[in-house]
């Protein structure tokens, strides 16, 4: 084998490597998260004896474990994955860095299906309004999104234009809505509009989990038409063998697909999936097939960060991870780009 | 001997402005062609409807006797590679990544030791070596122009359609770049043959077994450099005024010195 392909696999080695120690930093990270609480009896290691049977526990800390850190840590852990694999999957087949999972309005229709529930009390599913609701708005929303995959050279601009559409009459919407609301109304829409990992249990989360386990090979399935479609356009893609349309429609299906999952029952998250891959594309570059799992690795790491600062630097109050995210995350994003464009000169 | 590309009555338009119009067509394995024309005159619409990034209001296009609207694009770009003018990144790749696209019909998911090797030859074929694990984005145009068709090469594909492929290149460049495709295309074991839109006519009467004129959309003429160049032809066609001398220094049989423009009544 010559000195170029040495070289390529060697740094393919490198990344690769690096994608391996964010997962075990995540792995970690995640275990010492699970020993921070409020009881004082619950360290990292008697938390883990306990859940692997090791170590009796109390049946107060078993629900202290089970029903509180574990289903917060593993949502950290899934719905970061999910939506930063989705922000990374939008803004290739997009072609644009600006966009994240809530640039196609998904969010916005998640905000208008909790703002029927919440204000005018109107649900599909009585039990899990909220929820229920802001989940089947978002799906109308993917069905918006499919239509207008189906209309003859729609451009990825047009995604962008008809998600901001959709943002902007949701917005409206839910504007009007909030105008007649009482003040308990109005703070639970608020509240349900900063982004919280507490709301969803423990089968919840399994659900949740198992949905976005199953949709992730379906996102590394489209690393190689990512990796045209992101590095020349339409035309590059169709002569590398690449359907622009289906590949640009089916991807963005998959990612507000995951989208909704996560923040139906979490309420919104956005900047982890604009943040998490450009992050991995400074560490490890733009090739798809090893960008994806990196976002999904940074995306958990900064979602369960953050969670975990906002839960312990105030506590006992609790800082709702949509706004620590922005908070840790934004400051540490500005440095890492600019610092970047430093060395690139 | 079977046509590699044949296309009969092709005709496209944007809108109510026709472009192409009733273009009909045969070439054959081993053939350089070049498409010589004006600024609009249908050349890059031409080569986008033979790789279907374009679809013809008339017409078929055959590459080997299949009609390319029945092949799965994977399929056509296989036996198809086409070169951009211009490339427009938004999230840019290293050299070798890029060249490495050109397998993306060959490769399942996983990049094999053949793949690599191949990408790995190109680079070399192409001189590339110097710049392979610079970022894509970080190159000048005419680097980026070499990268580009060095990602076609990989693509190892029967037919070229290179759109301008020497616009950006220094002298040097240009000349080399159109002998590396003169030396692909001369490959008897290979049969393959490249299509070259191009501005500079001679660089088409030196490097081109053939020369396709084209004027508002239509094949104006077809045939050898000496035939096709005339000076007749190049002033109807391109509106200035020429000489035509033998060419002296063993690269095809003629040279166009253009004089001036000729004025318009």
């Amino acid at each position: 084998m010559d000195s170029i392909s040495e070289r390529h696999i060697e740094d393919s080695r490198v990344q690769v490597t690096i994608i391996a120690s964010i997962c075990a930093g995540t792995l970690l990270f995640a275990i010492i998260a699970m020993g921070l609480g409020s009881s004082s009896t619950l360290d990292s290691i008697s938390t883990i004896k306990i859940m692997l049977g090791l170590e009796y526990g109390s049946d107060l800390q078993s629900a202290i474990i089970w029903e509180l850190r574990f289903p917060r840590v593993l949502m950290a852990i899934i719905g970061g994955a999910a939506l930063a694999t989705a922000g990374a999957l939008m803004q290739g087949c997009l072609g644009n860095p600006l966009v994240s999972p809530l640039t196609l309005g998904v969010a916005s229709g998640a905000a208008l299906g909790a703002a029927f529930a919440i204000i005018l009390g109107i649900s599909i599913i009585p039990d899990l309004a909220i929820v229920a609701n802001a989940f089947l708005f978002s799906l109308a929303v993917v069905a918006i999104i499919i239509q207008l995959g189906n209309m003859r050279s729609v451009s990825a601009e047009s995604y962008i234009l008809v998600g901001i559409a959709i943002t902007f009459i949701s917005g409206a919407i839910v504007s009007t809505f909030t105008y007649f609301a009482t003040d308990a109304q109005l703070s639970q829409l608020t509240h349900w509009s900063f982004g919280s990992l507490s709301r969803p249990s423990l089968s919840n989360v399994v659900w949740i989990s198992a949905a976005i386990i199953c949709l992730m090979p379906s996102a590394m399935k489209w690393a190689w038409n990512l990796n045209t479609l992101s590095l020349g356009g339409d035309d590059f893609a169709i002569s590398s063998g690449v359907d622009p349309s289906s590949t640009r429609r089916n991807i963005l299906v998959l990612s507000a697909l995951m989208t909704s999952i996560v923040i139906a029952f979490t309420g919104l998250i956005g900047f982890v999936g604009l943040a998490a891959p450009h992050m991995s594309r400074l560490v490890i570059g733009n090739d798809y097939r090893k960008l994806i799992p990196c976002s999904a690795v940074f995306g958990s790491f900064l979602m369960l960060f953050a969670d975990t600062a906002g839960r312990t630097i105030f506590a006992p109050v609790i800082i709702p991870v949509g706004i620590m995210l922005a908070i840790i995350g934004g400051p540490i994003f500005m440095y890492l780009l600019l610092q970047n464009r430093g060395v690139s000169g | 001997m079977t046509s590699l590309l044949k296309i009969e009555g092709l005709e496209f338009s944007w809108g109510t402005n026709q472009v192409l119009k009733d273009v009909t067509l045969d070439i054959g394995g081993n053939e350089f062609v070049a498409i010589l024309g004006v600024n609009g005159a249908g050349k890059s619409t031409f080569l986008k409807c033979v790789n279907r990034i374009l679809t013809p209001a008339k017409g078929t296009v055959e590459i080997s006797g299949e009609n390319i609207a029945d092949m799965s694009l994977m399929d056509l770009s296989k036996a198809t590679s086409y070169v951009p003018q211009s490339v427009k990144t938004s999230f840019s790749m290293s050299v070798f990544d890029v060249v490495m696209l050109g397998r993306r019909p060959h490769i399942s998911w996983r990049i094999s030791d053949n793949d690599r090797e191949k990408v790995s030859e190109t680079i070399r074929f192409l001189g590339l070596e110097d710049f392979a694990f610079r970022k894509f984005d970080r190159l000048s145009g005419g680097e980026r122009q070499r990268v580009i068709i060095a990602k076609a090469v990989a693509q190892d594909p029967m037919l070229f359609l290179l759109d301008e492929p020497t616009s950006d290149l220094d002298l040097q460049n240009q000349v080399s770049i159109m002998k590396k495709i003169r030396r692909i295309v001369s490959d008897e074991n290979s049969e393959k043959s490249a299509i070259v839109a191009i501005h500079d006519i001679n660089m088409a009467a030196r490097f081109a077994d053939r020369v396709l004129l084209i004027d508002g959309g239509r094949i104006k003429a077809d045939g050898t450099p000496s035939e096709v160049l005339t000076e007749a032809n190049i002033a109807d066609v391109f509106g200035v005024s020429c000489d035509i001398v033998p060419e002296e220094y063993g690269w095809g049989s003629l040279r166009i010195l253009v004089k001036d423009e000729i004025e318009k009544d």
